[in-house]
């Protein structure tokens, strides 16, 4: 047996708090953004309307220019045609020039002028000299054929001059470029809605075509989730995926790897406390048989005596408790649920404390909470009971009052002391291991230090709620909650 | 309850861990029973080859052959009842070590003192046995006074403690026992025993005198009550 074993577990253990409430809280870095989602599909929206609008702007010039090229070729033909015509007609018979210019053959809409000897001839009223540009004129009459868009009453034109044999005689002949710059105008308008008409469709395609595609995204939340809320076991199963692989792989090494630790931190506690048993047992039985000649000693040899009866008591409660953590911590593998009536328990744990001597303390039960049912583990709940007993009577001064009551979703178990309250600054830490108040009674070293954080893992294992509050009297209030199974029918 | 146990009951304790089985052989000789130490499962067994015991106390965790192993052994030589020790109170070993066929356990650490009691509760045959008559149910005969059960005339092997747990079903026959009862009547728990005890002794029974122990006609079960003994 080592005895260093019995003498360093103690101050270790009582050593005082540290400062358990300063729990830093995880600074916030979640931006803005939207969702990886949302961003994919959005990123995806933007190239594809950037191409579509890309296309739109060349197939845009390539028509325009192809059209355009193709009015010119074609007004070019045919005004050169009609100035060789012209030429031909002019010293004929007796045709007056306007008579010679209205039978050239023209398309609809086109305009013939002709200059002869500085005099203008023209076949439309809208166009005549003034309308074409001097430079055009110029460059024609001094023999360089030319064109040159024009504008007439808004309307485009294309104006044709080519220069005739004799000095200064030219012919003219103006197009209406009207209909293509309609077609123009109806491209560019198609043109443009497909630019616009991309966007919400990509986005949509986006959002839907990602949905698959990150779907292994959701598998690694959702293991990460589970491990975050103490399921150790929890992977991410790859499956077909090969590009989840390698994250799957680092994960799920870095899982185990925690679930190996937290295990091994469990089992040595588990172990540690298995190994204290035995040695624990020979102590408790040495000191009963020496209690027996507790009257043969003298009195400081008695007050060691009972000095020496409290650290094993305690001794052998920390034990207790360190098992019963360490159990905790592996999981819940041992946990059994069954259906549990918390009145009738909470009557045993008041039945058990009366046994050992304390003073009888009745159980309140408000109406329809006596036959409310939970589900629960009975080992553990009663574990629960008392320790939230022990700890009023060690803690809090003394167990004043134990209540059963019932909420439409819940099981309430209320127990009330008479010592000082448990501050609101403390109200959080006090489930915590080794936590220890600063109120006088509660302070004081009794217990394993262990109690109250047991009900708390025990309580929430089984899916309910543990806090402390004020109790009427001025002690403190500590209230379990349990979810109430759905058994009793016609409640509210 | 020492006037009624006059006599000096016999304890085997098989503990490999000598301060434990020193401690709990002084205490339990100071509460007047005849102590003798093992300190491993075969010397048990070779100690228990030499003489009856009234009681046995078992360490589960022995080396060489381990508890279980022991305890079945002994079931398969002796009636004597065997209280196992275990280090953990887990469910596995609790209901290992009773379908091993011990009667009761304690789980370290334990306090001998308190232990007696219990030892002597098992130790004692029927409570007012004499005053028993006997018992036909279907081709079964309980007999309290011989401590004798048999089927079709054959003697039913059973433990001490199994032939009280039907002892005391058969003298409240039809009427429904709560585990808790069982447990004080058969075990002497004043408080709070582990139901457990009840439920793996009463499918050990059952597999013994049941003519099919899946659907029982003998010891019934009363759900969410207790076992009967049927009219």
């Amino acid at each position: 047996m080592n005895p260093a074993a019995g003498r360093g577990a103690h101050p270790a253990v009582l050593a005082p708090p540290t400062a358990v409430g300063a729990a830093p809280s995880a600074p916030r870095l979640r931006s803005r953004l939207p969702g990886l989602r949302g961003r994919a599909a959005l990123a995806l929206t933007a190239v594809a309307v950037v191409l579509t609008a890309a296309v739109a702007v060349g197939v845009w010039v390539f028509a325009t220019q192809y059209l355009l090229f193709q009015r010119q070729s074609a007004t070019l033909g045919q005004a050169v045609a009609n100035a060789s015509l012209v030429q031909r007609g002019l010293p004929a018979e007796g045709l007056s020039r306007a008579q010679l210019l209205s039978q050239l053959p023209r398309e609809t809409g086109s305009v013939s002028l002709l200059v002869d000897d500085g005099e203008w001839n023209t076949t439309s009223l809208r166009i005549g000299h003034d309308e074409l540009p001097e430079s055009l004129r110029t460059a024609v009459q001094e023999g360089i054929p030319s064109r040159q868009r024009i504008a007439v009453d808004g309307d485009p034109y294309l104006a044709v001059g080519i220069p005739l044999a004799g000095l200064d005689d030219a012919y003219f002949e103006v197009f209406p470029l009207r209909e293509l710059d309609n077609t123009f105008r109806v491209l560019g308008v198609v043109l443009t809605l497909s630019v616009f008409a991309v966007a919400p469709v990509s986005a949509a395609v986006g959002w839907w075509v990602t949905r698959p595609a990150l779907r292994p995204l959701d598998r690694i939340s959702a293991a990460a989730a589970a491990i975050a809320a103490g399921d150790l076991s929890a992977r991410i199963d790859p499956r077909d995926d090969p590009s989840l692989v390698p994250i799957a792989a680092s994960f799920n090494a870095t899982a185990a790897a925690l679930e190996q630790r937290v295990r091994a931190d469990a089992r040595f506690a588990s172990d540690v406390s298995h190994e204290l048993r035995s040695p624990l047992t020979t102590m408790l039985n040495a000191m009963s048989l020496v209690e027996a000649y507790a009257d043969d000693l003298p009195s400081d040899g008695r007050e060691a005596l009972a000095l020496l009866r409290s650290e094993v008591r305690d001794f052998e409660r920390l034990v207790a408790d360190l098992l019963e953590i360490s159990r905790a911590d592996a999981g819940n593998a041992d946990l059994v649920l069954e259906d549990v009536r918390p009145a009738a328990l909470a009557r045993e744990a008041l039945a058990r404390r009366a046994v050992s001597g304390r003073g009888a303390v009745e159980l309140n039960v408000r109406s329809d909470a006596s036959d409310v049912v939970v589900r629960a583990d009975k080992r553990r709940l009663e574990r629960v009971l008392r320790n939230l007993v022990d700890n009023a009577d060690t803690h809090g001064g003394g167990l004043t009052a134990m209540t059963v009551e019932r909420t439409p979703t819940s099981a309430c178990i209320v127990v009330d002391d008479s010592g000082p309250g448990v501050p609101e600054a403390e109200r959080s830490t006090i489930f915590e291991r080794f936590a220890r108040g600063s109120g006088s009674a509660r302070a004081s070293t009794e217990g394993s230090g262990l109690g109250l954080a047991l009900v708390s893992r025990h309580v929430q294992l089984m899916g309910g709620s543990v806090d402390v509050t004020d109790a009427p009297g001025g002690g403190a209030r500590f209230v379990v909650r349990l979810p109430a199974d759905g058994g009793t029918e016609g409640e509210p | 309850m020492g006037s009624s146990d006059a006599m000096a009951r016999a304890v085997l304790i098989i503990e490999d861990d000598d301060r434990i089985r020193r401690i709990v052989s002084i205490t339990l000789r100071r509460e007047g029973l005849e102590v003798t130490e093992a300190g491993s499962g075969e010397e048990g067994l070779a100690r228990l080859a030499e003489r009856p015991y009234d009681i046995v106390l078992l360490d589960l965790m022995l080396p060489g052959r381990d508890g279980f192993e022991v305890c079945r052994e002994i079931r398969r030589v002796s009636t004597t009842p065997v209280i196992m020790v275990t280090a953990r109170a887990d469910s596995h070993d609790v209901v290992a070590g009773l379908e091993a066929g011990a009667d009761d356990y304690v789980t370290k650490p334990f306090v001998a003192k308190e232990l007696s009691a219990r030892i002597r509760a098992l130790a004692r045959r029927t409570r007012a046995s004499g005053a028993r008559p006997r018992v036909v149910v279907g081709n079964l005969e309980i007999a309290p006074q011989d401590g004798v059960v048999t089927r079709d005339g054959e003697v039913v092997p059973l433990t001490k403690t199994e032939f009280k747990l039907l002892a005391e079903l058969a003298a409240e026959r039809g009427r429904v026992l709560s585990r808790e009862e069982l447990l004080e009547r058969v075990w002497g728990y004043d408080y709070f025993g582990d139901s457990r005890l009840v439920d793996v002794h009463v499918r050990r029974l059952r597999k013994k005198v049941e003519a099919d122990p899946a659907n029982p006609t003998i010891v019934t079960t009363v759900r969410g009550m207790g076992y009967r003994l049927p009219e």
